[in-house]
């Protein structure tokens, strides 16, 4: 069957093709679609999951994979960090059923976060890391890495950029194999699935390196590595995943600038790791000249380096160790041109060369903030209000931020958060300022779905050591950045199937914090109250937040009392832009204006305004 | 211009852009014409920067969904300055349909930023190389969705025609959003006829 889908989704068709038992995982921009396509589809006899965190996603999926089950895990490369710890123990102790971790980076950085190169990982765990390139490659490869995984019993890596996450192609899709409904009580085997001694550890040790030469066999008998040899003693390029594309456009860039493109020796490989020996060797045989183009860090080059002298080769190779190619950002095919023009020592076709000016250098600044109605724009106005009553002046405060939503609370008009590191380090964090005495009061906030990702072993930790803080969670009921995903927090008329909640508030008083506020940040007042009260009190104090997230309960028509502007009494004195950043609010000649068509009636701006012009 | 078309779409998220790049990517997949749509919506929700890269009659499995600078052969943009982040992008002779509205920033708003003004937009497009075809927001009839009004526009002035036959572009809007059909494809005309009578 034809279906135009996603990277994602295409990841999410080939695990059902590949009767997978198990998929679990965290969302993060740009992985989150594999589940959240599975979890719209009715998938009797699979276990899908949104999981507390990676780490677990990827226990879940890995308990599944000893049992013998096909399972998968996916998460973008911050979560990947998270899980590690797990996933290169299993990496040395292996699996029997097909185990594949998906991961995505991002180069270019269009979701925020570090710009790393997860091939890294697969380097220090010495595990397959697939990396496809087209759509089409994206499904065949996520069938190719169970099968992998089953004859190296062991886990293996599926690598997307956003890029290829995100976008959208026609493919051919094959029909879902149902996993086995049960499986056998597992053999004990301590030796493989426990760390227990020296020596275990170390014949793990061995057994690991030995899985990964068995996955460079696999691929140079499956042959999946398109070598295209050009002329002798000529130039010739490797390339990896994404980059094979860019690879193919740059050729037809040059074709078109009259140059023989089949005398350029080319290899196009599925995956860095494992580094294909047999096919790299045979292009540094071939050619003088080897350009060597992948997205972020040198791995391949390296390799390519390591080989080249083993082999006693006396070659040109071209990278980003001699400054062809740079380690930051996104590549293009003109990019992968422009060096494949210095490595033929030509120069780049005129109808490619754009003017060096950079127009968007006009274009307005666009920060991001919170959507009109978001119940986190109560809280920070909440807290700056609660602030300057204490005393304070809101540059004077240290305040950590959080990933997710939350963190938009460092943008204009609040300009309030400090700090953003990862999932749950705001505690944490604050909790190292505490001890470093600086002349403030401490205050750490994030998201419910961050509190119960990595949030609670910090606060935990504070409680512990009776830090002087105020933790603010700003509970919205979902993990929302991701495009609303369902969290251990959500309410239960919302959970899947037999799923639980779990109320946090109930989850902060079993960790016995005694000062621990409920507010509603619909309420500005109530949030300014806690603060002020926090403040003044010694220990580990939290305020929940709470309101559903705007557009989450706007799709369950979830109504408040109508705001309206009464134009006479209106001064057009800003205040209720300044203070609330509302995107619905528009400044016009006579009075401000509100959008009706993006407005709530969250009411926030009626509690700025000083005439009464905006009531509820 | 040859087998293929690459579109680079932009604008704020909330106005519908990824519509624009939806209705040609089913239309082009209901004629089995290769398509490779890559949408990229950041992290807001709304308010935000919003952009969409199609490229038609490529083999996406030879390709890749970016478009390389000086690589697009057209630009569809539904707001006024976000059109300068596109400029690196686009060909020579390339046509730009840009919907002259303007979605003001917090701190433009209250006059704390500047706002580049129309001829600085047109002034860069041309320096470029490409042709600017800016419709004000005053030719969006009433009635009317501004991104299928622009839609309709950029048929209207392209070689997308080439590709896509009017009623192919008429049957994926009537089948995608049935009750609203005819609204639809007044505001889709509405932006064919804008384009040819400026």
């Amino acid at each position: 069957m034809k279906r135009t889908v996603s990277g994602n989704e295409a990841i999410a068709y080939g695990a059902l093709s590949a009767g997978v038992k198990v998929v679990s995982g965290y969302p993060g921009t740009p992985s989150t679609e594999v589940i959240a396509s599975l979890l719209k589809m009715d998938l009797p006899g699979t276990c899908v999951e949104w999981s507390t965190n990676e780490k677990v996603a990827f226990e879940v999926a890995a308990g599944a994979a000893l049992a013998g089950h096909r399972a998968m895990c996916t998460m973008k490369m911050s979560g990947l960090n998270v899980a590690y710890d797990s996933l290169i123990g299993i990496a040395y102790s292996g699996c029997r059923g097909g185990l594949v971790i998906y991961v995505a980076d991002d180069p270019g950085v269009t979701a925020g976060m570090c710009e790393q190169d997860t091939r890294g990982f697969a380097l220090m765990s010495d595990m397959p890391m697939l990396e496809p390139g087209s759509i089409q490659e994206v499904y065949d490869m996520a069938k190719i890495a169970f099968e992998i995984s089953e004859k190296i019993e062991g886990p293996v890596f599926l690598r997307l950029v956003t890029n290829n996450s995100q976008s959208h192609a026609n493919i051919e899709i094959g029909e879902r194999v149902m996993p086995a409904d049960d499986m056998p009580m597992p053999v004990r085997d301590t030796a493989k699935f426990t760390k227990a001694g020296a020596a275990i550890c170390m014949a793990q040790h061995q057994d690991l390196i030995d899985r990964l030469v068995k996955a460079e066999k696999y691929i140079a008998d499956k042959d999946y590595n398109r070598l295209a040899l050009g002329k002798k003693g000529g130039v010739g390029i490797i390339s990896v995943g994404i980059v094979n594309g860019y690879k193919n456009e740059a050729f037809e860039m040059l074709t078109g600038a009259g140059v023989n493109v089949a005398d350029v020796t080319s290899l196009e490989l599925i995956a860095t790791v494992p580094f294909a020996e047999a096919k790299i060797a045979e292009v540094l045989t071939n050619c003088n000249t080897v350009v060597i183009a992948e997205e972020l860090e040198g791995h391949l080059e390296k390799y390519v380096y390591l080989l080249a002298y083993k082999k006693k080769l006396d070659i040109k190779i071209m990278g980003k160790e001699d400054g062809t190619y740079k380690r930051i950002g996104e590549y293009n095919a003109l990019l992968v041109c422009r060096g494949l023009c210095r490595a033929l020592d030509i120069e780049l076709p005129l109808f490619l060369v754009k003017t060096a000016d950079s127009p968007e250098q006009y274009c307005a600044k666009r920060p991001i903030g919170f959507c009109a109605g978001c119940p986190h724009r109560g809280t920070y106005m909440g807290i700056e209000d609660g602030l300057k009553k204490s005393g304070y002046k809101k540059e004077e405060v240290f305040i950590t931020g959080d990933i997710g939503c939350t963190i938009l609370g460092i943008s204009p008009p609040f300009n309030l958060l400090w700090t953003e590191l990862a999932m749950g380090a705001s505690i944490p964090l604050a909790q190292g300022f505490a001890y470093s005495r600086i002349p403030s009061p401490i205050i750490a906030t994030l998201g419910d779905s961050t509190f119960f990702h990595a949030g609670m072993a910090g606060l935990v930790n504070a409680i512990q050591h009776n830090i002087n803080m105020t933790v603010v969670i700003l509970d919205n009921g979902w993990t929302a950045m991701t495009g609303m995903q369902i969290n251990p927090g959500t309410q239960q008329s919302c959970q899947v199937g037999v799923w639980k909640q779990l109320d946090i508030v109930s989850v902060v008083k079993g960790f016995g914090v005694e000062n621990l506020y409920i507010a509603d940040p619909y309420n500005m007042n109530s949030i300014s109250e806690a603060i002020q009260d926090s403040l003044s009190k010694e220990g580990v104090k939290v305020i929940i937040s709470r309101r559903e997230c705007a557009i989450e309960a706007a799709r369950r028509k979830v109504t408040y009392k109508p705001v309206t502007l009464i134009p006479d009494k209106c001064i057009r004195c800003k205040r209720c832009i300044n203070m609330s950043g509302c995107p619905a609010i528009t400044l016009e000649k006579t009075s401000i204006v509100i959008d009706n068509s993006q407005c709530n009636n969250c009411g926030l701006c009626t509690q700025v305004c000083p005439t009464g012009a905006i009531v509820q | 211009m040859g087998n293929y078309f690459d579109i680079y779409i932009v604008g704020i998220g909330g106005q519908g852009v990824l519509t624009i790049a939806d209705i040609l990517t089913l239309t082009a997949t209901n004629k089995d014409i290769e398509i490779n749509y890559y949408p990229t919506k950041g992290m807001a929700q709304r308010g935000g920067f919003v952009k969409a890269q199609l490229r038609i009659g490529r083999q996406p499995n030879k390709f890749s969904p970016s478009i390389s600078e000086g690589g697009s052969d057209m630009i569809v943009s539904m707001e006024l300055c976000e059109t300068l982040r596109t400029i690196r992008y686009g060909k020579e002779g390339a046509k730009y349909v840009v919907l002259g509205n303007r979605w003001l920033p917090t701190e433009v708003m209250l006059g704390n930023a500047p706002y580049p003004e129309e001829e600085l937009i047109v002034s860069e497009i041309k320096k470029s190389g490409g042709v600017p075809v800016v419709l004000s927001p005053e030719l969006v009839p009433e009635y009317a969705r501004p991104n299928l009004f622009l839609l309709g526009a950029a048929y209207g002035c392209s070689e997308l025609n080439v590709f896509f036959s009017l009623e192919e572009i008429e049957d994926t809007i009537k089948n995608r959003w049935p009750r609203v059909a005819e609204n639809n494809l007044k505001a889709f005309h509405a932006g064919m006829k804008a384009v040819n009578s400026l």
